[in-house]
C-alpha cells in the first residue's frame, strides 16, 4: 500500500479528533527547536513537528509498556486503545524480549499485558543514523522485520505500508475511508529495499572499528583486572539500565492504605549497591566493578540462557546516557578480545 | 488470568519467641495457600514491605501456616513488633520444592543451622507425616548457644520415632547456661553418626558459611553432587523470576530454586555470599 505522507499525517490528526476506538496516538517529536537530533514520544499535537523516519527516540518504547512507576495490584480495568507510531526495529526487538520475560515465562505481568494488548504498533525504517546506533553489531537491521502491526517506509512523498498482523485491519479500514490509498508495485518495494541497504551499509561502515567477537559465553572467564580497567570511570548511577529497552528489573513497593492492599512496581538497577543486598547486609556484588560486569553478563550470557536471545539490541542508548562517557560498544569489543584469548 | 502480585491477607493467631532473635508466627490465610515443602512465600506488612520466607510448617496443613523469622533487618524488625490479631499479607507459593519422591526408601540426612532450620522443619514435619516411607531420617541441627536453639518444645515429640534421629549441637555453652547435648560445630556431628552416603540424599540449609563448609564436608564423605540439596536464599523480591535480583548465573533463586542440587549451581559465582 502506498499513501501520501502529508495526507497520512493529516489523517493521524483527524483520527485524534474524531470519535474512534483509538483514544491516544503517540508519536516521536523533536524535543526542542534548537535540538534537531533528539526525539521523544509524545501525544500527537496540532503542529506537525513529528518525525516518523530518522532514528530511535531518546527514551525506549519500553517506558510506554513497562512504566517507571505502575500499580500492579489491584489492576485497573479499562480498555483504552492507543497507537504508537514511529517505533524502530531495535525497540521492537526489545519488546519481543520483554514479551518472553513478562508474558511467556510461566506468569503474566498484568500491567504490561494490558498495555501490550491495547496498543497498535506502527514502526518505521531508520533513514538517518545516531552516532551510537549499532544494531548491525548484534544481528539487527535499521528496519523492522517482525513485531510490528504496520510498518512505514519512505518513498519520496509517500509511505509504503507493510502489514505485520491481523490487528492492523481496523486501522487500515479507517484510513481507507479518509485518504487515498494506492497499490504498491514491485518497483516500490525495490526502492525500499535499496534505501534500506544503503542505510545498513552506512551503519556497517560507521561501526567498522567496533566489531566484537561472538564469544559471549566466555565473558565470565575474562580476568577481573580487565573489568576493573573498563569500568574505572563508572560512577554507578544506573542511567544505562533505566534507559535500556530490555532492562526490566523492578522493585515492588507496598503502598497499602487502611484496608486496601496496593502494590506498586518501579525500576531498579543492578548497578546500585543495594540491588541484591539481603537482610543482614550480605551482597554478592559489593564492588562497582562486579556490578558493572554483571550488566554485561546479564545481557550476553544470562538472558541468552533464559530467553535464547541477547539482551542488547544495539540501540546505543546506554552509551548516549552514560555520564562517564563509557562506550558500551567499546567495552564489548575489549572484553570479547580478551575472551578470545582466554578461550 | 492469575495476578502474581495478588495479596492474600492472613491473621496472626499465635507468636512463639523461639530465641532472643527468632520468632515463629502462626497465622491463618483468608484463603488456603497450598504449597509443597521447600517452596517459599512472600510475607509482608501492609505499608511497610515484604520479604521471602519459607513456611516452617508441614505442607499437609494448608489452612494454617507457620513462618520462623530472625530479626536481622528493616522488615524483620517490623515483623518482630507484630502482635496476635495483626494482619499480614502473603503472596505465593513460589519456587521449587524438595523432591520427596526421590527421598522415599532412602536414608535421608538433614543438616541445618540457626534460622536455616525453618525450611527444614517444614521438610521434617512433612516427612514425619509419612515417616514409614523413608528408611531413616537423621536431622542434625546446630545453634550458637543453648538459648539460640529453636523449636525447643518440639524436640521430645520428634525423638519418639524409631527410624528418626534428631541430634543437636551448640557451638559453645556460655557460663551459666545448661546443656547436655553435643558442643561442636554442627558439621562435626557428621563424624559422630554412621554415614551411608551411597545414593542417599542430604539437605542443607543454614547461614552461608555453614552451608559452604557443610557442603564441602558432605562431598568429602562421599555424598554425590546431584544428591546434595541446598536451599539458596537470595534476595527473592518478586517471587516468580521477573525482578532478577536473585539471579545466580543464569538461574533464578526464586523460580529454578530455592531448592537447588549442588551439581546445578556449583560453577556459578558468589553462591555462598
Amino acid at each position: 500500500m502506498l499513501v501520501n505522507i502529508l495526507s497520512f499525517h493529516n489523517f493521524l490528526l483527524k483520527l485524534r479528533d474524531s470519535y474512534h476506538s483509538f483514544n491516544q496516538i503517540i508519536i516521536p517529536y523533536r524535543a526542542r527547536s534548537d535540538d534537531k537530533n533528539s526525539f521523544y514520544f509524545n501525544e500527537i499535537k496540532n503542529e506537525d513537528h513529528f518525525r516518523l523516519n530518522y532514528y530511535r527516540t531518546v527514551d525506549p518504547v519500553k517506558i510506554l509498556f513497562y512504566l517507571f512507576r505502575e500499580k500492579v495490584y489491584p489492576t485497573k480495568n479499562n480498555h483504552a486503545k492507543r497507537i504508537i507510531i514511529g517505533v524502530k526495529a531495535c525497540d521492537l526487538k526489545a519488546l519481543l524480549l520483554l514479551d518472553k520475560a513478562l508474558l511467556q515465562s510461566g506468569f503474566i505481568d498484568p500491567a504490561y499485558k494490558y498495555w501490550r494488548d491495547n496498543t497498535l504498533l506502527i514502526s518505521s525504517d531508520c533513514d538517518y543514523l545516531h552516532e551510537t546506533c549499532s544494531c548491525n553489531l548484534l544481528n539487527g537491521h535499521p528496519y523492522a522485520e517482525n513485531g510490528f502491526d504496520l510498518n512505514l517506509s519512505v518513498i519520496e512523498d509517500n509511505y509504503l505500508i507493510q502489514l505485520g498482523s491481523e490487528r492492523s485491519q481496523e486501522f487500515i479500514e479507517l484510513m481507507k475511508k479518509e485518504i487515498n490509498v494506492a497499490e504498491s508495485t514491485a518497483s516500490d518495494l525495490e526502492i525500499v529495499n535499496a534505501n534500506r541497504k544503503k542505510v545498513f551499509n552506512q551503519l556497517i561502515e560507521k561501526n567498522s572499528d567496533l566489531k566484537h567477537h561472538e564469544n559471549f559465553s566466555a565473558f565470565r572467564k575474562v580476568d577481573h583486572k580487565i573489568w576493573e580497567e573498563v569500568s574505572k570511570e563508572c560512577v554507578g548511577c544506573g542511567a544505562c539500565t533505566n534507559i535500556c529497552p530490555t532492562c526490566y528489573c523492578l522493585i515492588l513497593n507496598d503502598e497499602s492504605k487502611g484496608n486496601e492492599f496496593i502494590k506498586v512496581r518501579s525500576y531498579d538497577s543492578c548497578q546500585w549497591n543495594g540491588y541484591a543486598r539481603v537482610a543482614g547486609g550480605g551482597t554478592p556484588r559489593p564492588k562497582m566493578t562486579e556490578r558493572f560486569r554483571n550488566r554485561y553478563l546479564c545481557k550476553f550470557d544470562y538472558m541468552q540462557k533464559n530467553f535464547g536471545e541477547f539482551g542488547c539490541t544495539g540501540c546505543g542508548r546506554c552509551t548516549e546516557a552514560c555520564t562517564a562517557k563509557i562506550d558500551f560498544r567499546k567495552v564489548v569489543k575489549t572484553v570479547s578480545l580478551m575472551a578470545q584469548e582466554v578461550n | 488470568m492469575q495476578n502474581p502480585y495478588e495479596v492474600i491477607p492472613a491473621e496472626i493467631y499465635e507468636i512463639i519467641q523461639e530465641s532472643p532473635l527468632i520468632r515463629t508466627l502462626k497465622f491463618k490465610p483468608k484463603k488456603p495457600i497450598p504449597f509443597k515443602t521447600g517452596q517459599f512465600i512472600e510475607v509482608g506488612i501492609p505499608g511497610i514491605g515484604e520479604g521471602p520466607f519459607t513456611p516452617s510448617s508441614s505442607h499437609y496443613i494448608v489452612d494454617d501456616m507457620d513462618v520462623t523469622i530472625m530479626k536481622t533487618g528493616f522488615l524483620t524488625e517490623h515483623i518482630h513488633k507484630l502482635q496476635v490479631g495483626d494482619l499480614i499479607c502473603i503472596r505465593g507459593p513460589f519456587g521449587s520444592n524438595y523432591p520427596l519422591e526421590k527421598f522415599k526408601g532412602k536414608d535421608v540426612l538433614i543438616l541445618g543451622g540457626g534460622c536455616g532450620l525453618a525450611p527444614l522443619r517444614s521438610l521434617f514435619l512433612t516427612m514425619l507425616h509419612d515417616h514409614k516411607d523413608y528408611n531413616s531420617i537423621t536431622f542434625l541441627a546446630g545453634a550458637k548457644t543453648p538459648k539460640d536453639c529453636i523449636y525447643k518444645d518440639e524436640v521430645t515429640e520428634w525423638r519418639k520415632y524409631d527410624n528418626v534421629r534428631f541430634i543437636r549441637a551448640v557451638d559453645e555453652v556460655p557460663y551459666g547456661e545448661h546443656w547436655e547435648e553435643d558442643v561442636c560445630l554442627v558439621t562435626k556431628l557428621l563424624q559422630k553418626i554412621d554415614m551411608k552416603p551411597d545414593g542417599n540424599p542430604a539437605i542443607v540449609c543454614g547461614p552461608p558459611v555453614m552451608m559452604k563448609f557443610g557442603t564441602y564436608d558432605l562431598l568429602n564423605y562421599g555424598f554425590k553432587e546431584e544428591n546434595l540439596y541446598l536451599s539458596m536464599e537470595k534476595k527473592m523480591y518478586c517471587g516468580f523470576g521477573q525482578c532478577r535480583h536473585c539471579v545466580i548465573g543464569g538461574y533464578y533463586a526464586c523460580k529454578d530454586g530455592p531448592v537447588f542440587t549442588y551439581s546445578m549451581i556449583k560453577n556459578e559465582e558468589a553462591i555462598w555470599d
